[in-house]
C-alpha cells in the first residue's frame, strides 16, 4: 500500500457512499424498504465502505385499505414467490384473490406457518393478526411476535429521509473530490521525480 | 451500468409513473363514482447485491367508498357500501360502474353520460317521476298512481381489486376477479341503493396535490444522484492528465 493505493481507496469509498445514498433515495416511497447505511472500515487495502441493513422503520400512514397491513414492533410478513422461494418482508400491501389467499404487488403469496393465509371474503384482521369473519374468529391467523401488533389499514412507509440522504450524496462527492486532489498531488510530485531529478545537466 | 447512476435512473423513472398516477387521479376528481389509484413501489434487487434501486408495480385500486351528496338528477343513484351498478353497452358488453348518474333515453332505458344501458329497469312514457327504494326497487310516478317498473341489481366480486380499470369509473371484469354476483341489498349490514344522491370520487384533491408536490421533490432529488454519479465519472476521467 502505498501513498496512491490510500487516496485510490478513500475515492473507491466515497463511490460506495454514493450508491448506496441513491439506492436510498430511488427508494423514498417505496414501503416496508430496509434502508441500507454505509459503514466504513479501515483495512490493510485502505479504507472500505459497505452497505450494511439498518433496523430503522418508517413510520405508519393509514390508506383505509382493509388488506394493507403494517407490523407495530418487530417482525416481518413472510412471503412465497412463483418459484416457491420464501421471503421476508415488512412491506404489507396485499390484495385478496379469488382463492382467498392474500398476494402482494409483485404476486408473491402471504404466509402463515409455512401455509398461505386464506381469509374468507369480507373477513379482517384483527390486531393479534387474527383473520375475522364478522365478530366470528377464523382461528386462522399471523404468527406475530409477543410484543408487536398488525395494523389492518395502515401501511410502514419507507424510512429514507431525503433530506438526509441529499446531504450523504453532496459529502461522497466531495470526498471523492478531496481524494482525487490527493491522487492528483501524489501524481504530480511522481512526475516531477521522473522528469526532474533524474534530469542530467 | 453504473451503480449509483442507474439507481438514481430507477428512482426518476418511478417517480414519473407515480406522477402520471396522481395527475390521472387529479382529472377525474369529479367524476361521480371514481376510485382513486395508488402507485406501489418496491426495492430491485440483484441476486447478492445491496440493492439497486427501486421499481414501480403498478397503479392498484382503491376501492373506499365516496362521499355521497344529495343530487338533482331524477334519475341519479349511488350505492352506499360495496359493489357495483352493471351496465351494458350497445354491443350487450357488460361494464361496472359506481358512477349512478343516468339520463333516460327515448326507449325508456336509463343510460349513463356513455350511452350505457343501466340493467333491470326500463321507465314507461308518460311517467313523471321516479323513486329508488334502498332495496333497488324502482318505482314510477304515473297518472293513475305508482307503478313497479324494474329494480337495479348490485354486482360485486370475490376479488374486486382485480377488476380492469377500462377509463373514468369503468371497470370490466376479469378471470382473476372472478364472475359478478348479485348482491342482496337493502338488509341492515349490507349494501343499499341511495336515490336523487351521487357518489363523489374517493381522491382528496388536497392530498392529492400534496402527493404531487411530494413526488416531483422526490424526482428531483434523484435527478442530483444521477449529477452527482457523472460528476464522480467525469473526475475519474479526468484523473490522467495529458
Amino acid at each position: 500500500m502505498d501513498a496512491l493505493d490510500w487516496a485510490g481507496s478513500a475515492m473507491l469509498a466515497a463511490r460506495t457512499r454514493l450508491d448506496i445514498a441513491t439506492c436510498n433515495l430511488a427508494n423514498v416511497s417505496s414501503d416496508g424498504f430496509r434502508k441500507l447505511t454505509a459503514r466504513g472500515v479501515l483495512t490493510s487495502n485502505g479504507a472500505r465502505v459497505h452497505a450494511e441493513g439498518s433496523s430503522q422503520r418508517g413510520g405508519i400512514r393509514r390508506t383505509g385499505r382493509d388488506y394493507d397491513l403494517a407490523i407495530v414492533g418487530p417482525g416481518h410478513f413472510s412471503v412465497r414467490d412463483a418459484a416457491g422461494r420464501v421471503v421476508e418482508t415488512r412491506s404489507g400491501s396485499f390484495e385478496r384473490t379469488l382463492r382467498g389467499t392474500l398476494v402482494d404487488a409483485r404476486g408473491r403469496t402471504l404466509l402463515s406457518d409455512a401455509e398461505p393465509l386464506i381469509v374468507p371474503q369480507g373477513a379482517t384482521i384483527d390486531e393479534r393478526g387474527r383473520v375475522l369473519a364478522g365478530d366470528i374468529d377464523t382461528h386462522r391467523a399471523l404468527a406475530l411476535p409477543h410484543d408487536s401488533t398488525l395494523r389492518a389499514g395502515f401501511l410502514e412507509e419507507s424510512p429514507v429521509d431525503p433530506i438526509a440522504e441529499m446531504v450523504g450524496i453532496v459529502d461522497a462527492s466531495r470526498s471523492f473530490e478531496s481524494a482525487q486532489k490527493v491522487v492528483g498531488a501524489i501524481d504530480s510530485l511522481r512526475q516531477k521525480n521522473a522528469s526532474d531529478v533524474a534530469r542530467v545537466r | 451500468m453504473d451503480r449509483a447512476l442507474s439507481a438514481a435512473a430507477t428512482g426518476m423513472a418511478a417517480q414519473q409513473q407515480n406522477l402520471d398516477t396522481i395527475t390521472d387521479n387529479l382529472a377525474n376528481s369529479d367524476v361521480a363514482g371514481f376510485k382513486g389509484q395508488v402507485q406501489r413501489f418496491a426495492e430491485l434487487t440483484a441476486p447478492g447485491e445491496d440493492g439497486s434501486g427501486t421499481i414501480a408495480l403498478g397503479p392498484q385500486v382503491v376501492l373506499s367508498q365516496g362521499k355521497l351528496d344529495k343530487s338533482n338528477g331524477p334519475f341519479d343513484v349511488a350505492i352506499d357500501g360495496p359493489g357495483f351498478f352493471t351496465v351494458a353497452d350497445d354491443r350487450g358488453k357488460r361494464w361496472y360502474t359506481r358512477d349512478g348518474q343516468f339520463a333516460r333515453a327515448s326507449d325508456g332505458t336509463l343510460r349513463n353520460a356513455l350511452d350505457m344501458r343501466l340493467d333491470g329497469v326500463r321507465v314507461p312514457a308518460g311517467a313523471l317521476s321516479m323513486s329508488v327504494a334502498g332495496n333497488g326497487r324502482v318505482t314510477a310516478t304515473m297518472d293513475h298512481g305508482t307503478q313497479d317498473i324494474g329494480r337495479i341489481r348490485v354486482a360485486e366480486f370475490a376479488a374486486p381489486e382485480r377488476l380492469r380499470g377500462a377509463g373514468g369509473s369503468l371497470f370490466a371484469a376479469t378471470p382473476e376477479s372472478g364472475a359478478a354476483r348479485v348482491v342482496e341489498l337493502g338488509t341492515e349490514n349490507g349494501p343499499k341503493v341511495r336515490f336523487a344522491t351521487l357518489e363523489r370520487s374517493n381522491v382528496s384533491i388536497v392530498e392529492a396535490m400534496m402527493q404531487i408536490l411530494s413526488a416531483q421533490r422526490a424526482y428531483e432529488a434523484n435527478a442530483k444522484g444521477v449529477q452527482a454519479a457523472d460528476e464522480m465519472l467525469r473526475i475519474a476521467n479526468n484523473l490522467q492528465r495529458g
